[in-house]
């Protein structure tokens, strides 16, 4: 099998075509190829959720998708968050304004999960919240303050 | 920009929402692994896959021929050109430990650094350590600190005789005296499992070399960036003044990043020899081995009482297993001296006596972790409380009434000699009391559960001394005495006001915090101040984040030098306006009369004040920049309580938490949202402490648990809503400020083990081995057969 291989993938709207070794993470891709350095990188093997992207609007874990899986495909990171006047996402904000993050390692992968969340369940319950990121962990928080953000942000509309 | 969800008059108490997350919301942190640095190389370590062996030969020939690769480090190599780390003296050593950066002749933990491979990325990294072929001459291991003390066990070091790292006795009051009077005497044998921090985001450092005008600039996942540029210094054989060291964003530290490793130093050593940049970040893999774990306690407790349920004497037996090394900095006396050292908690007990240990095992050294000894301690004593309470046929709260320090007692000197100065334990119980209702939480438990659950309620207060000073030692019996640290205010030119100190944040908002405190202080707009926390270049010297400190000393220092900027700032404003000082105040960022008449702004001061200076006087114009230090001389106890209830299903052996109330008193509180966010996150890793969280070794000292598949730590669904209350007292630390990183994680442990055995205990059961997990809670209901390590002691 060939060690690398061409991909083209659109990441935040814009297409790249680059060659990169079949062995290549996404996460790695998107982070040391493309210096999206947004997305973080936990556990590496998918349990901690804090690489969580949007790969064809369903979220997916960067770390355990390869760069090559991903041609053809439509990426969102946080950095593709922000609208285009360069104002934060309403979930950004409402994170902010429930002291929603600590150490922030998380918090990438929280808002890609909290946002595909509200688009699929716009007024979820308590639990629902709590379920929806069981597979986002965070060690600082407790995640009182994250569901807190969350259904704030579900109170309102989001763009 | 800022503004705050609960604005009041001071800043000082609002809810002021901080600047510093914001790019950490918009993915613009900066992290140690989005750090890049040209030409820089990669790091990859091999480790040891044995417990203990003998190091015949290390063969890298073949990794050092595979492209890509830079070069392939052995411990030999660095013999006579490093120093390695030895255990830190401790007033109770056992013998010593030498810890060689890369393993030297034996390794000693599975996990251990062997070899170092530089290369010009991490996969051709990783790839070269699967080349070298390393000769292991396994050795018998020891895994089980009750078996490592005995005179015929194998040694971990020939230097250390019963592998007593540490060890200890103590005793004051009448103990036997009490025993033998008591009415009551009750004894139980607790084991708590080992876990670790966990931080979401690992080690890691990279380390530039000639960056600006330093040979060495080493970028570190970190808690003490002063204290690691001291010892990279002391260890390279390097002047301190050529190193510099900055922490960026940190993704999680909670005392695992607290401790000096091999590993970054290691890094250090490469970029200075082979004169270019390079990186290593830790895996999550390297993370559940190579950093340090916490607690792994045997406690054997007793507990004399007079018929009343008033505690006359406690008597406690520790075994810690402390791994293969004497952690670096701290020693091994963290968990074994303060595990049994305060053991008394927020009681008022006279008499207590201790025998302790820290024996080293084969496996990865115990280091700091969030709360070192006390949740274990606390979680230990609550039960044997209960477990009086229930013989003396007393309510949980009513016994834990009749035994905290009261208020009006304080200050109060306990057994193990530290003097509770102004804490509201009583209130603080009263307050979760209340806010529980637990009178009904108590008369729905005594009603049968239609759905077959055990219903358990769990009371545990705590008592957690922070903000130490240097008359307190942090670490009992080493050398280490911080308890002093600085800020420099300066007022720019353009009036802004920074504030640099060498207190990184790893998501506790100091900045912020600081700004709140100088903007009460000083006048001067919130927006007007900036903060920089995470640079020896720029702050002033400090010992760091840890020890739930940081806020009091950061606070403390800001205050000092605060009122000496001030002097300055309103003389200048008096010269300048022609007024009498005593006219003058500073609100707003302005400098004005109290009529207002007359003002000038603290940006046309400061201005005035560089760029004119030859109008004003120069005994007058002293410059707009003071350095304070803070020593608080003693710590603060800070404390609270927590009502817990909880369901056990009698069939599964689940645990589910039901409702979480705490009430805390952590003193003058500076930003409410942060603190909050602060408590509810130590009362989350209590809760994965006390039911999910423990690494588990073999036999042969094999790690079991090293994904997060195997090692659980809680998630959203495992944390109830916690509901919190506050009691607090004002410390005699200026400011008042009292530390809260670290006493909920606490509280949290001992209410919840309670809970759970008062669940047990309603159908005849009991437990004393945690976490609790399904298996130990159908084994202390009988329904799997008991291994008895834990248990029962002789009464």
């Amino acid at each position: 099998m060939a060690r690398e291989q061409p991909i083209k993938v659109t990441v935040n709207g814009r297409t790249y075509e680059k060659i990169v070794p079949v062995r290549l993470s996404l996460a790695d891709f998107l982070r040391d190829h493309l210096h999206l350095t947004g997305t973080h990188i936990g556990c590496e093997h998918g349990v901690c959720g804090a690489c969580t992207i949007s790969m064809n609007g369903r979220s997916a874990r960067s770390c355990l998708t390869l760069a090559v899986q991903a041609d053809g495909a439509e990426i969102v990171t946080i950095e593709g968050l922000r609208a285009e006047d360069g104002r934060r996402h309403p979930m950004q904000q409402f994170f902010l304004e429930n002291f929603a993050l600590q150490c922030g390692y998380c918090t990438p992968g929280m808002l890609m999960t909290a946002i595909e969340l509200l688009r699929d369940n716009p007024k979820p319950t308590e639990h629902e919240v709590r379920e929806a990121i069981s597979g986002n962990l965070c060690r600082c928080s407790g995640y009182q303050a994250i569901v807190d953000a969350i259904l704030a942000a579900a109170g309102k509309e989001l763009a | 920009m800022s503004d705050a969800r609960f604005v009041n008059e001071r800043m000082v108490g609002s809810s002021v929402i901080p600047d510093e997350a914001i790019p950490l919301v918009e993915g613009d942190g900066r992290f140690l692994n989005d750090i890049k640095l040209p030409g820089m190389y990669h790091v990859a370590f091999l480790r040891s896959q044995h417990a203990h062996a003998r190091l015949n030969c290390v063969d890298a020939s073949e990794a050092r021929r595979l492209p890509g690769v830079i070069k392939v480090l052995t411990g030999e190599e660095l013999l006579g050109k490093v120093d390695p780390f030895r255990s830190m003296p401790n007033r109770f050593s056992g013998g010593e430990s030498v810890q060689h950066w890369l393993a030297v002749d034996k390794v000693r933990f599975c996990g251990e650094a062997v070899c170092a491979v530089v290369a010009e990325d991490r996969a051709t990294a990783e790839d070269a350590v699967d080349l070298i072929k390393v000769d292991y001459e396994p050795l018998p291991a020891v895994t089980d600190p009750r078996q490592g003390e005995r005179d015929d066990s194998p040694l971990v070091h020939d230097s250390c005789p019963n592998n007593y790292l540490i060890k200890r006795e103590y005793q004051r009051g009448e103990v036997d005296e009490a025993f033998r009077n008591a009415h009551l005497v009750v004894k139980r044998k607790f084991r708590i499992g080992r876990k670790q921090a966990l931080c979401l985001e690992g080690r890691g450092c990279v380390a530039g070399y000639r960056e600006n005008t330093f040979a060495l600039t080493v970028w570190m996942s970190h808690q003490l960036p002063y204290v690691v540029r001291h010892y990279l210094a002391k260890h390279l054989r390097i002047a301190e003044t050529d190193v510099r060291v900055i922490i960026p964003h940190t993704g999680g530290g909670f005392g695992q990043k607290a401790s000096i490793y091999p590993e970054e130093f290691v890094c250090a050593w490469l970029a200075l020899t082979l004169r270019r940049p390079v990186k290593w970040v830790e895996d999550r893999i390297e993370n559940m081995v190579a950093s340090t774990h916490a607690r792994d306690q045997y406690i054997e407790l007793e507990l004399a009482a007079d018929c009343e349920g008033r505690i006359l004497a406690i008597s406690s037996d520790v075994w810690v297993d402390v791994g293969a090394y004497s952690t670096y900095l701290w020693s091994a006396g963290m968990e074994p001296l303060q595990t049994a050292g305060l053991m008394p908690g927020p009681y008022r007990i006279e008499a207590m006596r201790y025998r302790t240990r820290g024996v080293a095992t084969n496996k990865t050294p115990v280091g700091p972790y969030r709360a070192v000894g006390r949740p274990s301690a606390s979680a230990s004593l609550e039960l044997l409380i209960d477990e009086m309470a229930r013989r003396l046929k007393l309510d949980s709260v009513e016994v834990r009434m009749r035994n905290l320090i009261p208020v009006e007692a304080m200050p109060y000197r306990n057994a193990n000699n530290l003097v509770h100065d102004n804490v509201n334990y009583v209130p603080c119980l009263k307050l979760a009391v209340l806010k529980s209702d637990y009178e009904r939480q108590r008369s729905e438990q005594r009603n049968s559960r239609p759905n077959g659950k055990l219903r358990g309620i769990g009371v545990a207060c705590f008592a957690e001394l922070t903000g130490l000073g240097t008359s307190t030692a942090v670490g009992p019996g080493t050398l280490l005495q911080p308890g002093r640290d600085a800020a420099t205010l300066r007022l720019e030119t353009t009036g802004v006001l920074t504030i640099a100190a060498a207190l990184p944040s790893q998501g506790q908002r100091i900045m912020t915090a600081m700004r709140q405190v100088a903007s009460d202080e000083l006048g001067i707009k919130l927006e007007d101040i900036t903060s920089i926390t995470n640079d020896t270049a720029t702050a002033p010297y400090g010992f760091g984040t840890f020890a739930s400190r940081t806020a009091v000393f950061g606070s403390g220092a800001v205050i000092k030098a605060a009122r000496e900027l001030r002097q300055r700032i309103l003389a200048m404003g008096a010269y300048i306006l022609q007024v009498p000082i005593e006219e003058l105040t500073i609100a707003n960022s302005v400098v004005q009369t109290v009529d207002r008449s007359k003002s000038i702004s603290l940006r046309e001061m400061a201005e005035k004040s560089y760029f004119s200076a030859k109008d004003i006087p120069q005994e007058i114009n002293q410059g707009f920049e003071v350095t304070s230090f803070y020593d608080p001389k003693f710590g603060s106890f800070a404390g609270g309580a927590h009502i817990v209830v909880v369901d056990v299903d009698p069939k599964t052996g689940q645990v589910k938490i039901i409702r979480y109330v705490a009430a805390e008193d952590v003193g003058t509180i500076i930003n409410p949202a942060v603190v909050e966010g602060q408590i509810i996150g130590g009362i989350a890793q209590g809760i994965g402490e006390a039911l999910l969280e423990e690494l588990v070794y073999d036999e042969a000292g094999q790690p079991r648990t090293v994904t997060l598949a195997d090692y659980l730590i809680p998630s959203a669904l495992e944390i109830p809503r916690i509901e919190l209350h506050h009691a607090n007292a004002p410390s005699a630390a200026l400011g008042g400020f009292k530390g809260c990183g670290e006493g909920s994680i606490i509280g949290a442990l001992g209410a919840v083990v309670c809970a759970v055995a008062d669940a047990l205990s309603r159908r005849g059961g009991d437990i004393h081995e945690f976490p609790a997990s399904p298996e130990r809670v159908l084994k202390g209901l009988g329904v799997l057969p008991s291994d008895g390590q834990a248990g029962r002691g002789s009464e």
